[in-house]
């Protein structure tokens, strides 16, 4: 039963302005947690549009399958929107609610949308859900007095309705407080095991906590696909770390591949990228998937071509906000 | 300085956008096609100068209407877009001020809305001055009249709906509202104020006007003449000018409260119903229970999306749709307000001529209740306008929300989302035609009427009236979807609706070719439907199919997700045209063809169609190819036989008939020039030998020689068989078709115009002199036709008449003449009429299950026939006829006819008439009026004023000239006034003097031509009556009385104009009363006489001394509006009255004489012996007519 897969195949997307949205991104997602990581404007939200039948590809191929399965069984997400919605679970990265209707009303009618016509069925799993996403107290309230986290757990359970074979959820943890993320993630975390979970973010602690499988995007490109796991063991003994002061900054930067810098008491922590020790005063620490990013990010590991040597600070100040 | 900035930046912004651009587009076409076509609904002079002040105004008025509709997002965005968009924090927090921020935000609405209304004035600029104007039409260009039409009206209007509009966005929170803002002017500005007008507010209504529709255009319209309409300047003054200041009053203090209760704050969008409902719980927001999560296994539910599904997603779309909109302001307005006040109209328009009318259901239903979709007469045109709005709300709802992406993503198809709505949509339209038939029923037991007839109510608002908005519904759902713009595709949405409204302006006629057009259908009591449903019916089922043809576009152009690019947008089409949706369009398209060919089949093949611009082609054809037979010696008709045969329930009619035409010429006649009618096939034959030479059936002209002269003083029959029936349905109904489709299973109804004419007819030329221009005929001058009487009863000579009529046995035949015989035969009744005195005008004929009245009255057979339901006025209008004969015979001569009819005419119209000597029509509701047992009897009256016609119009015939309205309505209503004031009393004659009075339907008109000239109806209706009355007062009743005697005696065979009259009163006139003669009838003389001060003591002999402080001012008007003043020595009564009893305005005279009167200030005394309680001068307004201040309270001093 954990065979179905997502296959993603040289899909572009050019917007009318001209932004290049997406440069012929190949990827393969199997079932469990995938996450998607990547900076702001870095594509993720047209991928996940697409992938959520709301926007179409200029070209390439989605596939939706049973892997055990003859490929003429599975779906082609790209003509067969109707197909696909039966088993889709989105939660857009922005949503509004009727500010007048309570919970339990709004989620019932979502759940008519979604096929569910029995109103006996409707009413459990309205009810199951409520008290999955732990809003079964408030269920009889207005949306319009929901906070934020309770609105985003709302989107879950609206998500969730179905069953879906296909779960995208576009950065969901933006905006919410520590103690909302941590019992977001929980959720997300027990969903069907024989769903494909996409998640785009980019909150690199998001994809570390919960995902199997990962891909870096950033300008509309896959920089990365890989296990967490995985990819950071390979970046072990590569990672290299100095505190220094401010002004030594732009000395470091262009003596060494910097993939990080972070300020730490006053005194700024760079983070250099090197198979090799750089030098003395560096040394060699235990990376993370953080680092896998910044590596990336920076063309140190995977698929970026065009290497910027030497790094530019402030691109790393600005992913790392 | 901030505002500056922030008013450039919003200036700048929305002239980016395309919604200003397009209502300037919108307002250039509008103004130009207005005025080129003359679309507003003025009654223009037929010489009107296209770039008129009072043009150039009217344009500006009608295109504000339209400019309030589609631009009110201009303020709208404005005042909330940031609100909306959600920048609204950024904004708040920034350190501008709330005066600036608002102020330069409104400035610039308002700088916008000045800019789009500009182009009302281009558009009249380049109707006078582009390629294609007419130049005889164009006067000089006058800068100010523009600038006065763009100033006093545009710009003050843009002020006002700025405000209005502002607030609403502003308040709501959604620049949307701003519509509803609109809505709420455009509400007030017609239907409130009118209905407060007919209240009996009078001019004062006017100030409930926002945006001066009707302030200004009542004022333009009833108080210009002909003349000043071409010329006169267009300036502020008066009642206009107090609306003008009143509501840009209104506007500054709505301005002060809105922002003074303006928060740069959190705003909770939440609509006021649940703020309400949250104030008076007092529930906070919700706050989170943390509570620790336990495992909850969500059970596996079955997913079906079969049909069965979809409908109950269809239906749950629907009934979330319909509350959402239920719950809106506009939604309330609609469901709520809106037939609440339709209880206010009913209950004050259900009246005429002042009296109440019976609300019977069919009445209320086709009078206020329904109206066509094509048709925007009046307030029912706000239902199409929200529906354009509700279309809009509801095809943005989850977009609005932010909800759209989580409902796109659901597996719910597109149908379903469009349908959903459509239905929800149509749940809103259902549940306003439930509240029509409440508003009904509440006015109906307002009124104590207790015959409901729910079913009919049903029937005609959910079987009728619902389909014309379902239909509309349908349209402008799917354009908004094919729009994907909410402003544009409300503006786009208004264009739709304008087109169609306007359509006929445009050139399209044919009801194949606009949105949900149709023949009318109609019900009257007498009549049912009438077989007009079918007709309906089978237009509507082809717009049913253009409307399923629309779904399915609106499905396939059904944004789900991100992409609105129209080329995605047609990719995606492309993706969804499966092989349901084929099917559906083959289907719709299919429907189209085969319904739409069935119409053409019945509109062009079965039945001639003919358009408006063929026909005036055709009627210049006619004058062009005939008219050169216009007075030549034609026989004339002497005597007419009928047997006309009527089978209602077949509805067909034969009638074979013979003329007999005598040479009244003094040379013989060789041809014979016959005009067979319309849409009936006829056969003619002559009793000796002739031969058609010329047969034109389209011109409707042909000509017979004879093979042998008819000699002067000779005669020859003409004999003809006639055959009215109806083929299939024409594009228009019934009005259209002449005399073909009237014969009706109840209330058959048609005229001799089915039977053939002798001789070529200047009645049918071309006479919009207008029309003459374009197509060269010769110029002509035209006139008023003379009101009530059709013109065509000068045309033919009298002749005696003869008809044997017979119809279906349980119904009553009626043809003029009296009732000689009647027998049944065959199943079917005959009635044998005669009318051996030579009689005049229209042949009329009906059959209808009539109740039947007779009753002799100096050997004149007097008839009445009446719908068996409407015989509760009956006795009423036999006291008229009676008193009529009497009085009008003895004062202007003997009623010349043995018979006298007073037929009951199927249709709902009021009003009464006269078709031809010895018959009084009346529509049906005419018969529903209720009139108080005290108080004044319209009926009596009204048929006092038809039989007058006997005399004026019928033995008088006016001639096609000036005045002729004078002779014909200004006599018939002064011998009503003489009738009344010798029968009931100079109380009843005072009652029905403030009867006419009234404002409604003719406001009093000082200028324009004096009454010898005279062609408005106030002169003809109302002043010639005043100045006939004033004149039997002060030269004596008798002696003009027996003027107009003398009148008819002398012009029994040739018509009469005033001047004819006028020789006659000046023979009995003194030369002493010269003076008021002349006065009253040459030139347009008004006396205002104004009693200021009356007081009386008591002398010691016990008499009464009367001083009364008086007022006189004479003044004389042009045509052109300028009033001189005169000097006046007038002998004027004076009056002193006893105390009124109940009910009476003034009590026993106790002394009226006749005063020497000069103008300005002046004191007289007189002498009473009883004591007085009012008095006055011209107590019974015989030279001031209006009514008010003439008489005082006399104050009694010790």
């Amino acid at each position: 039963m954990t065979a179905m897969e997502l296959q993603i195949h040289g899909v572009s997307k050019t917007y009318p302005n001209g932004v290049h949205a997406l440069k012929d991104v190949t990827l393969t997602i199997p079932a469990g947690m995938y996450g998607l990581l990547g900076p702001n404007g870095a594509g993720k939200s047209t991928l996940m549009r697409i992938l959520a039948t709301l926007q179409e590809a200029d070209s390439g191929s989605v596939t939706l399958g049973d892997q055990s399965l003859h490929s003429g069984q599975a779906l082609d997400v790209l003509r067969q929107k109707d197909d696909v919605r039966k088993t889709l679970g989105y939660l857009p990265q922005e949503f509004g609610v009727y500010p007048n209707v309570s919970a339990e009303t709004l989620l019932d009618h979502f759940a008519l949308l979604k096929g569910i016509a029995s109103r006996a069925a409707r009413r459990d799993v309205v009810e199951a859900l409520l008290r999955q996403v732990n809003l079964w107290d408030v269920r009889k309230q207005k949306l319009g007095g929901y906070s934020g986290g309770m609105r985003q757990r709302f989107g879950v359970a609206v998500a969730l309705l179905g069953s879906p074979k296909l779960m995208i959820v576009d950065e969901p943890t933006a905006g919410l407080d520590p103690a909302e993320r941590v019992r977001f993630l929980n959720l997300l975390s027990e969903l069907g095991e024989n769903s494909v979970v996409l998640l785009s973010t980019h909150i690199v602690d998001d994809v570390s906590e919960l995902c199997t499988r990962m891909a870096i995007i950033d300008r509309g490109e896959i920089l990365l696909e890989a296990e967490p796991l995985r990819a950071v063991a390979e970046l072990r003994g590569r990672i290299w770390r100095r505190v220094i002061s401010k002004e030594e900054l732009p000395a470091v930067a262009r003596e060494h591949a910097v993939i990080s810098t972070k300020l730490l008491a006053g005194r700024t922590v760079v983070r250099v990228y090197s198979d090799t020790s750089p030098g003395g005063d560096f040394e060699v620490v235990e990376p993370d998937l953080e680092d896998v990013y910044f590596s990336t990010m920076s063309g140190r590991i995977g698929h970026r071509t065009q290497v910027e040597a030497p790094a530019r600070p402030e691109r790393s100040r600005r992913v790392m906000q | 300085m901030k505002l500056w900035g922030i008013f450039r930046f919003e200036l700048a912004y929305q002239l980016r956008r395309p919604w200003p651009w397009l209502a300037f587009a919108v307002l250039v076409v509008f103004s130009f096609v207005s005025t080129r076509v003359a679309i507003v609904p003025v009654t223009l002079p037929q010489d009107f100068i296209l770039n008129s002040p009072f043009i150039i105004t009217a344009v500006t008025v009608f295109s504000c209407q339209i400019w309030l509709l589609i631009a009110p997002v201009v303020a709208g965005d404005a005042a909330a877009r940031d609100v909306h968009t959600g920048l609204y924090p950024l904004v708040s927090t920034s350190p501008v001020s709330k005066a600036e921020y608002l102020g330069g935000r409104f400035l610039a609405a308002f700088v916008l809305h000045a800019l789009i209304l500009l182009g009302v004035q281009v558009g009249s600029l380049l109707a006078a001055h582009a390629p294609g104007a007419n130049p005889d039409i164009i006067g000089p260009f006058r800068p100010a009249a523009y600038l006065a039409a763009y100033g006093f009206i545009a710009l003050t209007n843009a002020f006002i709906a700025t405000t209005f509009q502002f607030s609403a966005a502003l308040v709501s929170g959604r620049p949307i509202a701003s519509y509803v803002g609109s809505l709420g002017l455009f509400f007030l500005s017609y239907p409130v104020t009118f209905t407060l007008y007919l209240s009996g507010l009078g001019q004062r209504a006017l100030l409930a006007d926002p945006i001066g529709v009707m302030a200004i255009m009542n004022e333009m319209m009833s108080n210009w003449t002909i003349v000043e309409k071409n010329v006169r300047m267009f300036t502020l003054e008066g009642p206009m000018l107090w609306n003008r200041l009143l509501w840009l009053g209104i506007s500054l203090v709505t301005i002060a409260v809105v922002y003074l209760r303006y928060r740069f704050a959190h705003r909770t969008a939440t609509d006021p119903l649940s703020r309400l409902v949250r104030r008076l719980r007092g529930t906070a927001p919700t706050a989170d229970s943390a509570a620790a999560r336990t495992a909850v296994s969500v059970p596996q539910v079955r997913q079906s999306l079969g049909f069965a599904t979809h409908v109950r997603q269809t239906l749950a779309i629907a009934r979330v749709s319909f509350w959402m909109i239920a719950k809106t302001p506009a939604g309330l307005f609609l469901l709520v307000a809106f037939p609440m006040f339709l209880v206010l109209v009913l209950t004050i328009e259900s009246q005429h001529w002042g009296v109440p009318l019976q609300p019977r259901t069919g009445y209320l239903l086709t009078r206020f209740l329904t109206s066509p979709l094509t048709q925007a007469a009046d307030f029912r045109v706000i239902i199409p306008l929200l529906i354009v709005y509700f279309a809009g709300e509801l095809v943005w709802r989850e977009r609005d929300t932010g909800l759209s992406e989580n409902v796109d993503a659901t597996p719910a198809p597109e149908w379903v989302l469009f349908g959903g709505k459509f239905l929800g949509l149509s749940l809103v339209l259902v549940a306003l035609m439930a509240m029509l038939t409440m508003t009904g029923m509440v006015v109906q037991v307002m009124a104590s009427f207790h015959d409901f007839q729910i079913g009919l109510y049903l029937r005609i608002l959910l079987g009728l009236q619902l389909p014309e908005y379902l239909l509309f519904a349908a349209l402008a759902l799917m354009l908004h979807v094919a729009v994907n713009q909410k402003y544009v595709g409300l503006v786009v949405s208004l264009v739709a609706y304008f087109l169609i409204i306007f359509s006929s302006f445009l050139g399209l006629h044919h009801n194949l070719l606009v949105y949900s057009g149709s023949p009318g259908w109609s019900f009257t009591d007498m009549r049912g439907f009438a077989g007009t449903v079918g007709p309906w019916l089978w237009f509507k089922l082809y717009w049913g199919a253009w409307a399923l043809l629309l779904v399915v576009v609106a499905r396939l152009l059904w944004v789900r997700g991100k992409e609105s690019g129209f080329g995605k947008r047609l990719q995606i089409a492309r993706g969804r045209f499966n092989r349901a949706t084929v099917a559906t369009a083959a289907l719709a398209a299919g429907l189209i063809l085969s319904l739409g060919g069935f119409v053409f089949y019945n509109t062009n093949v079965l039945n001639e169609y003919i358009t408006d611009g063929e026909m005036v082609e055709r009627r210049v054809d006619y004058e062009r190819r005939y008219g050169k037979y216009e007075g030549i010696p034609q026989p004339q008709r002497t005597a007419t036989k009928l047997h006309v045969e009527i089978h209602p329930s077949r509805r067909v009619a034969t009638i074979r008939g013979s003329y007999r035409l005598v040479n009244r010429d003094t040379v013989p006649i060789d041809s014979v020039h016959l005009e067979p009618a319309f849409y009936v096939e006829t056969r003619v034959t002559f009793d000796r030998p002739a031969r058609a030479v010329v047969v034109d059936k389209k011109l409707g002209h042909s000509i017979y020689v004879l093979d042998e002269p008819l000699q002067p003083g000779d005669s020859l029959t003409l004999s003809f068989d006639v055959k009215l029936e109806r083929h299939g349905f024409r594009n228009r109904g019934s009005r259209e078709s002449g005399a073909g489709i009237a014969i009706l299973e109840n209330g058959t109804y048609f005229t001799n115009g089915a039977l053939p004419v002798i001789g070529y007819r200047p009645i049918r030329e071309l006479w919009s002199a207008e029309d003459r221009r374009k197509h060269g005929l010769p110029r002509q001058l035209t006139l008023t036709p003379p009101g009530d009487i059709d013109p065509t009863v000068t045309a033919d000579a009298p002749a005696t008449f003869e008809a044997i009529v017979s119809t279906d046995a349980d119904q009553v035949a009626v043809a003029p003449g009296e009732l000689r015989r009647r027998w049944n035969e065959g199943g079917r009744r005959y009635f044998h009429y005669v009318s051996d005195v030579p009689i005049n005008g229209m042949d009329v004929f009906f059959s209808a299950n009539y109740t039947v009245h007779r009753e002799r009255w100096n050997g004149v057979d007097v008839q009445v026939f009446v719908h068996p339901g409407h015989t509760k006025n009956l006795e009423r209008l036999l006291r008229g006829a009676r008193a009529s004969l009497d009085y009008y015979s003895a004062q202007f001569g003997p009623y010349p006819y043995r018979f006298l009819q007073i037929v009951e005419q199927p249709g709902n119209f009021l009003g009464m008439g006269v078709d031809g000597s010895g018959v009084v029509t009346s529509g049906e509701g005419t018969l529903l009026l209720n009139p108080p047992d005290d108080g004044f009897d319209v009926l009596f009256e009204v048929i006092a004023h038809e039989i007058g016609h006997q005399w004026w119009g019928m033995q008088l015939k006016p001639a096609w000239a000036e005045g002729g309205g004078v002779i014909s309505e200004g006599l018939a209503w002064y011998s009503t006034m003489q009738l009344v004031k010798n029968v009931k009393g100079r109380e009843a004659l005072r009652r029905l003097m403030s009867f006419m009075r009234e404002p409604n339907p003719w406001p009093p008109i000082r200028t324009g031509f004096p009454l010898l000239r005279a062609i408005d109806p106030w002169a003809n209706y109302r002043k010639g009556p005043y100045a006939m009355h004033a004149l039997s007062e002060y030269v004596g009743e008798t002696k003009v009385n027996g003027a107009l005697r003398t009148l008819v005696e002398k012009k029994t065979s040739s018509l009469a104009t005033t001047l004819d009259m006028y020789r006659e009163l000046q023979a009995v006139t003194p030369d002493s009363l010269k003076p008021l003669l002349h006065d009253l009838f040459e030139v347009n003389t008004f006396w205002t006489f104004d009693t200021k001060q009356a007081s009386a003591v008591q002398t010691e002999t016990g008499d009464w001394q009367v001083t009364f402080e008086i007022e006189a001012r004479k003044v004389v008007a042009d045509s052109a509006g300028k009033e001189t003043e005169l000097p006046m020595t007038e002998w004027v009564e004076l009056g002193v009255f006893a105390a009124a009893e109940q009910g009476q305005v003034l009590g026993k005279p106790l002394y009226v004489e006749k005063h020497r009167i000069r103008s300005g200030r002046q004191a007289i005394t007189v002498t009473v012996s009883d004591k007085p309680a009012r008095g006055g001068i011209d107590p019974y307004n015989l030279l001031d007519w209006e009514e008010g201040d003439n008489i005082e309270a006399i104050e009694v001093k010790q």
